[in-house]
């Protein structure tokens, strides 16, 4: 039973790391909070439908497709909404986002509708079982492709020249800049890295909560924890905060029942926010006098 | 005379890098005393210590004899401790006079009722508003009082930043390089006016200064510190002639 | 060269020998009786809406429905337009306020003045012990723990039974003392909840307390330096943030007699209330106003196109942050400001321009690092 709960909650904390994932992307790039992280999942999920119920797509040709689409809309929403505002203080920029957000869901509310919508792929009902720990197959499938893109992502910062370029910008932009790095094109890429991360998220959650315009709003504000919970600088303590925040909250709805997985997350942030303000893995910065 | 403002042993480390290893120095009430060293010697690091805006690792300070190592930065300037700061530290978006105001705020009525507007809050405010156009008018800054802190140049931000302080009331005044980059008039005008404060109104002031001419000539007293320890400490005229100093300034004229 | 540069603006304008400051103080006082004669006009138009012919008590019930909102923005535009902090979680304390007034009424049958006092303070309280928490994090991380704190307020009157979940608590007609008020009687206590609340401001924003917080915000160190205590008084601006945003709440929860978790579980609430003040402008006292008109109004009259009013929002939210920064008030406002900065100047006010940059780098614009 114990090990179940785990094993669950690290599958749902997977999705969770591939949000706080490009949450913290975002955020060091670019100091912003992007609210609208979770709707470029949305409509991904909704174009997933769409591939596959009006062009008679495969599933493997669907993906790299919405991928494709996922980080086109978020180099358009640089483009367009943020670069303008580029200079702006944090709470500007977060605003932008919250505009990207209203636009998004209003979209998805007006193309598809309010109602949810059932994914067209659905995995295997038979659970696989585990060391004695029985898991459904979707949420093994996600726990592999979550796994898989960090692998990915690890040697993209590590060895690739964009990677390395990515890492400078973050750690100083002006710098950055004065080296050759080109910034600009750099946030760009960091906009695309968020579409992409986000496809993956929707369309791995699309089997399990069915789509809807509102069904990434939890995904998001778990994300967003789990980011903070890392010290919203770091991917590692992203990933180690999502798959933490998964199992908490999972555990926490087993034993105590199932009003408390909610609130779980909120629990976890506000105590460890109360001992270390800078999150787990955030570096305390010193006083500039 | 007795002693103002006191550390001993002062002791602060930086991950690895010890800024601070064992400094003491003794600031007499009633005298403009000169911290001097080269660059990096731990100097500023050695005022956030006295103004509470840096733990350090060991050592004690001492106002009045008292140790005020629990205190908190705000409450030092209850104590009659006002600071400036080396890098500008205005209130950018707000007149002259706002900036001024501030320093005084802790002799502001309580919250409550100045939020409220009681009559004695407000009775307050028209006595400090008073008061910090006093400050100006002694600092010249009279006819900035109605521009905001940006727009003024370099020279004046210094100066406001002075009155700030001032406006506190305090007994003992720190000033992190008054002069750093003023014009020769400027750090002229900036001298006069810190030697009036001790004269006319008692200040006792501590200062970091590079700029040895202006240390020299109004500093009653000195202390020397070089790689975060005490080098020497002494009259100007003593220091100018100490070989220990001259080294450490690698054949700086002193 | 920099120093030059000093020497020269210096030159240029003429040093009086006695500066007079009265001329600049008499025009100042000038200005605040105008400011104050405009309010005055806005708050009689507001008093006599209701008595004009042909409005009815729907009308005033939309009315009031824009003066909750506006009370609401104005709790957080303390916040966020003076001491530089942002909450998104404020939607939190529009619950907390609503939900403890109306347990109140349920219970107790207890009147609206109770209610409102009590659901502000409430607030207040737990606004003050979120503040102990999250007043030591820096901005970005304050903002996700105050959205946290939205989504769990939204979790437990969603699950706890006492608040009834989305069944809802439905409440008796409302009360002043023991008269029953209608729509209009409602309108004229929201009306004076607002006054209230903008007066208060007003006084706080132009007392100590309200430098203190501008000091914080523009340098935390020199605010230390000069004896402001950043804990206590960035506590005292959030608990009274909350305290204003929790009588909106209760507002919020009589006008309909009826509050589920439907409404107050949304944590887009929360942000719809922050939108207001950055649409509206934060430091100015009709930012908010204008806000809250702003996001109460654009749905309510595009109510047949939801989806596509949820469009527009975004678009005019967005295009309002790239061409008006500082917000819908600012840009109304520049024509009067303008205006009386001339006649400031002819006084001898502010008698500088911005320098050249160079000279104005080290105090320019507060340097607010984002990282921890």
């Amino acid at each position: 039973m114990l090990g179940q709960q785990i094993l669950s909650g690290l599958a749902t904390g997977s999705v969770y790391a591939l949000t706080a994932i490009a949450v913290v992307v975002v955020f060091r790039n670019t100091r912003t909070i992007n609210l609208a992280q979770g709707d470029f999942g949305m409509i991904a999920a909704f174009l997933g439908i769409l591939f596959i119920k009006e062009f008679d797509l495969n599933y493997y040709v669907m993906l790299p497709l919405v991928v494709l689409c996922s980080m086109a809309l978020g180099v358009l929403v640089e483009r367009i909404v943020m670069r303008p505002i580029a200079d702006s203080d944090w709470l500007t920029l977060f605003t932008a986002t919250l505009g990207v957000y209203y636009i998004l869901h209003g979209a998805a509310g007006w193309i598809w509708g309010r109602d949810t919508k059932a994914f067209p792929v659905t995995f295997d009902a038979e659970p696989v079982d585990i060391f004695g720990a029985l898991i459904s197959q979707g949420h093994l499938i996600n726990m592999g492709w979550a796994a898989a893109i960090g692998i990915v992502l690890f040697f993209f910062f590590k060895y690739t020249k964009q990677g390395i370029a990515m890492r400078a910008v973050t750690d100083d932009p002006e710098t950055a800049l004065l080296m050759g790095i080109p910034v600009r094109f750099i946030v760009l890429l960091t906009w695309g890295m968020a579409g992409f991360l986000a496809a993956f998220a929707g369309v791995l959650l699309a089997p399990i909560v069915y789509v809807s315009p509102e069904m990434m709003d939890e995904v998001l504000i778990k994300g967003y924890v789990a980011a903070v919970f890392g010290g919203l600088y770091s991917i590692p303590g992203a990933i180690i905060g999502a798959l933490m925040i998964g199992v908490a909250e999972n555990l926490a709805g087993g034993y105590l029942g199932s009003h408390f997985k909610t609130a779980t997350a909120f629990v976890m942030i506000v105590v460890l926010l109360t001992f270390r303000p800078q999150g787990l893995f955030g570096i305390q910065k010193r006083r500039e006098i | 005379m007795a002693s103002h403002l006191k550390c001993e042993e002062i002791t602060v480390r930086f991950g690895g890098v010890v800024a601070c290893d064992g400094v003491s120095l003794d600031v007499e009430e009633g005298k403009i005393v000169g911290l001097i060293g080269p660059n990096g010697a731990g100097k500023t690091t050695l005022f956030n210590v006295l103004s509470r805006f840096q733990e350090a690792d060991a050592g004690e300070v001492y106002l009045r004899g008292q140790p005020v190592n629990k205190n908190s930065t705000s409450q030092m300037v209850n104590l009659g401790m006002a600071r400036t700061f080396q890098n500008i530290n205005l209130f950018a978006e707000q007149t002259t006079l706002d900036n001024i105001l501030i320093g005084a705020h802790h002799l502001c009525a309580p919250p409550l009722q100045s939020m409220l507007w009681m009559p004695q809050a407000r009775a307050v405010e028209r006595e400090l508003t008073d008061r910090a156009v006093e400050i100006a008018e002694m600092l010249n800054l009279e006819s900035e009082l109605d521009n905001l802190a940006k727009n003024l140049p370099y020279g004046l931000q210094k100066r406001v930043e002075l009155a700030r302080a001032l406006a506190a009331k305090p007994e003992i005044i720190l000033l992190d390089e008054p002069v750093a980059g003023c014009n020769e008039e400027e750090t002229e005008e900036l001298q006069n006016i810190i030697a009036r404060l001790n004269r006319e109104l008692g200040i006792t002031v501590l200062l970091v200064e590079h700029d040895m001419s202006m240390v020299m000539s109004i500093c009653d007293y000195l202390y020397v510190i070089n790689f975060g320890a005490n080098l020497a400490q002494g009259e100007p005229a003593d220091i100018q002639t100490n070989r220990d100093v001259i080294t450490a300034y690698l054949g700086e004229e002193v | 060269m920099e120093q030059r540069t000093d020497a020269d603006i210096q030159d240029q304008s003429p040093q009086p020998t006695k500066w007079d400051r009265s001329a600049i103080v008499r025009l100042k006082a000038r200005f605040e009786r105008q400011n104050w004669a405009g309010v005055l006009f806005l708050l009689a138009c507001a008093v006599a809406f209701p008595m004009l012919p042909g409005v009815e008590g729907w009308q005033a019930y939309t009315v009031a429905l824009v003066i909750i909102y506006i009370i609401a923005a104005q709790g957080i535009s303390v916040l966020v337009g003076f001491t530089g902090l942002v909450s998104v979680g404020h939607g939190g304390f529009l619950a907390i306020g609503a939900y403890t007034s109306a347990l109140l009424t349920k219970y107790f049958e207890t009147d609206i003045i109770i209610g409102l006092i009590s659901g502000g303070l409430m607030a207040g309280f737990i606004g003050f012990l979120l503040g102990l928490i999250f007043l030591r994090l820096s901005g970005a991380f304050m903002a996700i723990g105050t959205l946290g704190f939205a989504f769990f307020v939204g979790t437990v009157v969603n699950n706890v039974p006492l608040f009834e979940g989305r069944e809802g608590i439905s409440l008796p007609s409302n009360k002043v003392m023991f008269w029953e008020i209608g729509d209009i009687g409602f309108y004229y206590v929201s009306l004076t909840v607002l006054a209230l609340v903008t007066l208060f401001s007003y006084c706080m924003v132009r007392s100590s307390v309200g430098r203190a917080f501008m000091a914080l915000r523009d340098s935390e160190k020199a605010a230390e330096a000069s004896g402001v205590n950043r804990v206590l008084y960035r506590t005292i601006a959030f608990s009274i943030s909350a305290f204003i945003t929790g009588m909106a709440g209760v507002l919020n929860g009589h006008i309909v007699n009826y509050i589920s978790s439907e409404v107050y579980g949304d944590i887009w609430y929360s942000v719809d209330i922050l939108v207001a003040v950055v649409v509206g402008g934060s430091a100015v006292l009709m930012g908010p106003i204008i806000g809250g008109i702003f996001v109460v109004m654009l749905p309510f009259m595009l109510e047949e196109l939801a989806d596509f009013a949820f469009i527009l929002k975004g678009v005019v939210l967005i295009l309002v942050l790239i061409f008006a920064p500082a917000g819908i008030a600012e840009v109304l406002g520049r024509p009067i400001r303008n205006m009386r900065a001339r006649l400031l100047r002819q006084a001898g006010y502010g008698g500088r321009e911005p320098a050249p940059a160079e000279t104005t780098s080290v105090a320019a614009a507060p340097s607010q690092t984002e990282k921890p």
